[in-house]
């Protein structure tokens, strides 16, 4: 059996009364293209977080590649990369420096850190930009460094927090094919957003955490089975989108008359 | 916003001026929302500080504020019960500067409230207007401003009660134009000073500007035994003061003087001209502003202009050519010390202040001739203040950054060695220039007092060092690059403390040369105490992440 890229054994947080992941446990196989969604607040950068040494759990164990994953597991780190909630820059760098910075801090050497640097700067359409501090850029564009940022020194596991929010159409679709062509030489992504069309398009297998619990984990389609059977209105051969999906699974489905507002147009 | 949904059509909203029942349930949306703002700061106890540093500066200001008036009250009473509205106008141009510099040095610290957000709301421009003038009203300027026309109205009418009225009138109105024009000025401030760079030069150029006039007094003293103006430039500056006074006299300040001069002399009708032309520069000035928010409202942004496009150059390789995450550390502390200018402020200002202050030992005497065993002592001790915020804080200026600091797989203990490294070099600069300059304007001391301060600054150093980084990630605060804050000296003034003491006792002994092998022992020490904790730095700085991280990558 293939060692998981990503492996969650009942993942707990707690911030004093507050859990916010509880008992979470989930597999990603490597090379796949993991999509962990949630309402706000339900616990996703908190378990990203966890996953990327940002903060210590509470509770429960987590292997990457195979190997217990810590706070000071340096030889793991070199092989994840990520686009956390904050985006980890240095406002008073510019774009070329931070990236040489953040390769040379993953071990590249200088050569390779700057090669890698032009070609992202290029790839992100960001090589117009290359005097201007990173404080300076749009929030578009530091999106854009910050991925450039967590790729550079070619990751085996891709963890991304929100990648494509403020991102133009056109960087957008550059991204998504930069994403897959990851996949197709066997990088893992995990990836939250709020976008479901960017994870039903991208994303094979997906997780689903409300209020710090995981509430539905598998394929598409293996969701899409569960929750056809527990919706009594729907015709046959209708094929459920992930936001209903979504909608259905944190119990926010059928509210909609609930919701109007008698005063709105 | 309250209100604003019972009223039908926005084409209704847009015509309704700045008093209608629209316009007053907004200004009390505002308001509320400002309360409410204010209210939930108070939840923190950084907002409490906050609120409590404000009402001491409000104190401040108003204590500053009635002594001004009282100045101004003064000087008006003896303008006009001697008789001499001459020199009334000068007492007018003195407040009329004063009212305008104030908000200008004063910008470059203070957070703006952005009318900009009110624009996608139905605001009708006569309300923006308004708006616009009510949130520059709550300034240190105005309050002081007003509280010195209030001053110089009860002096005058003190002196001449029958003017009391007339006077009260042409206050009014030089009060108005002067807090127009501030706001034409600051319309415009407001939007340049919000792109950062702007910002920085203005802060910049504000401490150059103090610090020079620093220079003045010892200019000054320097200068007593040479006359200060031969017959001739006298002659040429009282012909260009004569045309300026000319002038002046159709300018604001100087029409308001002139206006009351007139109106004490009983000249009725050349007052009445002199007030309705105050008017007139009052409603002109508030054209003014008026076409600046009338832009501001149609949506121009003068502060997000691009800005004009430079030659691309590459960028050079030009510190470090070594590879490996500890270059890396040097490379980007080197970087964005040249570019944060508050860092370089803490750096410079001690040079500056050592230059000075020790010009102040050259007029006494013996000090000129024989330095003092102290001079380098204490000149370097002032110097290390520059360096609080560079060791107590050394993962401040990260701010989010700090994220990739963990992300990464560099160990903490790399990275502080780094950020240390970085900074003894700075410091043995700094120390270097000190001693020079302390040398150049004090003469060298001893041998023995040169070696030392040299073994002082070595036991220094590391318990700096060590101090420093165990405060950086026990106490962390994101350091804003683009605002000039105040040094903490008391760790400084406790090194200094142990150097003075030993030197005291040894020259007691009548051998400062005792004074190196105690400081060596004590640097020894401190070499280990410093080694051994930055050796423990990776354990202390996983447990601390988390506080950490919630300091440094929250938003400001």
């Amino acid at each position: 059996m293939e060692t998981a890229a990503i492996q969650t054994r009942g993942l707990t947080r707690r911030f004093g009364e507050l859990t916010a992941v509880d008992d979470v446990t989930f597999s990603v196989a490597q090379g796949q293209f993991f999509g962990f969604l949630g309402p706000n607040g339900a616990g996703k950068s908190t378990t990203i977080k966890m996953l990327t040494g940002l903060l210590e759990p509470s509770a429960g164990a987590i292997e990457i590649l195979g190997q217990p994953f810590a706070a000071g597991s340096l030889d793991l780190k070199r092989q994840i990369g990520v686009v956390p909630e904050g985006m980890a820059l240095f406002g008073r760098l510019t774009a070329p420096e931070y990236l040489r910075f953040v390769g040379r801090m993953y071990g590249l050497d200088r050569e390779t850190a700057n090669q890698r640097t032009d070609e992202l700067l290029d790839f992100m359409q960001l090589s117009n930009e290359t005097r201007k501090l990173v404080t300076d850029f749009s929030h578009g564009m530091q999106k854009k460094l910050a991925l450039a940022a967590a790729v550079i020194h070619g990751p085996k596991v891709l963890f991304l927090d929100e990648p494509f929010e403020g991102v133009d159409a056109i960087a957008a679709g550059m991204l998504k094919a930069m994403l897959q062509r990851m996949i197709s030489r066997g990088v893992t992504i995990f990836l939250t957003t709020h976008v479901l069309e960017i994870v039903e398009r991208l994303c094979s297998h997906v997780a689903i955490i409300s209020q710090g619990r995981l509430v539905a984990n598998g394929s598409l389609d293996e969701l899409r089975t569960g929750v056809a059977s527990s919706l009594p209105g729907l015709e046959q051969g209708q094929r459920l989108t992930l936001e209903q999906i979504f909608l259905s699974i944190v119990g926010a489905a059928g509210q909609e008359s609930a919701q109007e507002l008698s005063w709105l147009a | 916003m309250a209100g604003v949904g019972n009223v039908e059509g926005s084409a209704s909203i847009l015509a309704s001026g700045p008093f209608s029942t629209v316009a007053r349930s907004q200004y009390r949306a505002l308001a509320e929302m400002r309360w409410s703002m204010f209210r939930n700061s108070l939840r923190t106890t950084k907002g409490a500080l906050e609120l409590g540093a404000r009402t001491v500066a409000f104190a401040f200001y108003t204590v500053m504020g009635l002594g001004m008036a009282a100045g101004f009250g003064g000087g008006a009473y003896a303008i006009a019960a001697g008789g001499k509205w001459e020199f009334l106008p000068a007492l007018f141009w003195v407040l009329f500067v004063m009212w305008q510099v104030v908000p200008v040095t004063l910008a470059s610290f203070q957070e703006h409230f952005d009318m900009g957000g009110l624009l996608r709301f139905p605001v009708s421009f006569g309300a923006f207007y308004l708006l616009h003038l009510i949130f520059g009203l709550v300034d240190a300027s105005t309050m002081m401003g007003g509280l010195c026309c209030a001053g110089i109205w009860i002096g005058l009418a003190i002196a001449r009660p029958d003017l009391w009225a007339w006077v009260g009138l042409t206050l009014v109105l030089f009060a108005a134009f002067s807090i127009l024009l501030v706001r034409a000025i600051s319309a415009w401030l407001d939007r340049w000073l919000a792109q950062r760079r702007t910002r920085e030069i203005v802060g910049a150029l504000f401490f150059v500007g103090l610090l020079s006039m620093q220079l003045l007094n010892p200019a000054y003293w320097s200068s007593e035994k040479y006359p200060y103006m031969s017959a001739h430039t006298r002659a040429v500056g009282v012909r260009v003061l004569g045309r300026v006074n000319a002038m002046q006299r159709w300018l604001p300040p100087g029409l308001a003087a002139v206006e009351l001069q007139r109106s004490a002399g009983s000249q009725a009708m050349p007052a009445m001209e002199g007030v309705s032309l105050l008017g007139i520069y009052v409603l002109g000035i508030g054209g003014v502003l008026g076409v600046r928010l009338r832009g501001e409202y149609r949506g121009e942004n003068f502060g997000e202009a691009p800005a004009r496009k430079r030659a691309e150059r590459r960028s050079r390789s030009w510190l470090l050519d070594g590879s490996g995450p500890f270059a890396a550390v040097l490379e980007k502390e080197a970087r964005v010390l040249m570019r944060a200018m508050p860092l370089i402020y803490g750096l410079a200002t001690p040079l500056l202040m050592v230059f000075l202050l020790a010009g102040m030992f050259i007029h006494h005497g013996a000090a000129a001739r024989h330095a003092s065993a102290f001079s380098w002592l204490v000149s370097l001790a002032y110097a290390m203040v520059g360096f609080t915020q560079f060791f107590y804080n050394n993962l401040g200026p990260e701010g989010a950054g700090i994220q990739l600091l963990f992300l990464s797989p560099t160990p903490m203990r790399t990275i502080m060695l780094a950020k240390n490294l970085f900074h003894s070099i700075l410091f043995v600069v700094d120390a270097i220039l000190v001693c020079i300059l302390a040398s150049v304007r004090l003469g060298l001391p001893s041998p023995a007092a040169m070696a030392a301060t040299a073994a002082w600054a070595l036991f220094a150093l590391p318990v700096y060092l060590a101090a420093g980084n165990l405060f950086s990630l026990r106490l962390p605060y994101r350091m804003n690059l683009g605002r000039i804050t105040r040094q903490r000296g008391s760790q400084a003034s406790a090194l200094f403390s142990v150097g003075a003491g030993t030197f005291a006792a040894c020259s007691f002994f009548g051998n400062l040369w005792m004074a190196v092998p105690i400081l060596l022992a004590l640097a020894f020490v401190a070499i280990i105490a410093w080694k051994k904790g930055i050796d423990k730095i990776d354990a202390m700085a996983a447990r601390r992440s988390e506080s950490l991280l919630a300091a440094l990558v929250r938003a400001e």
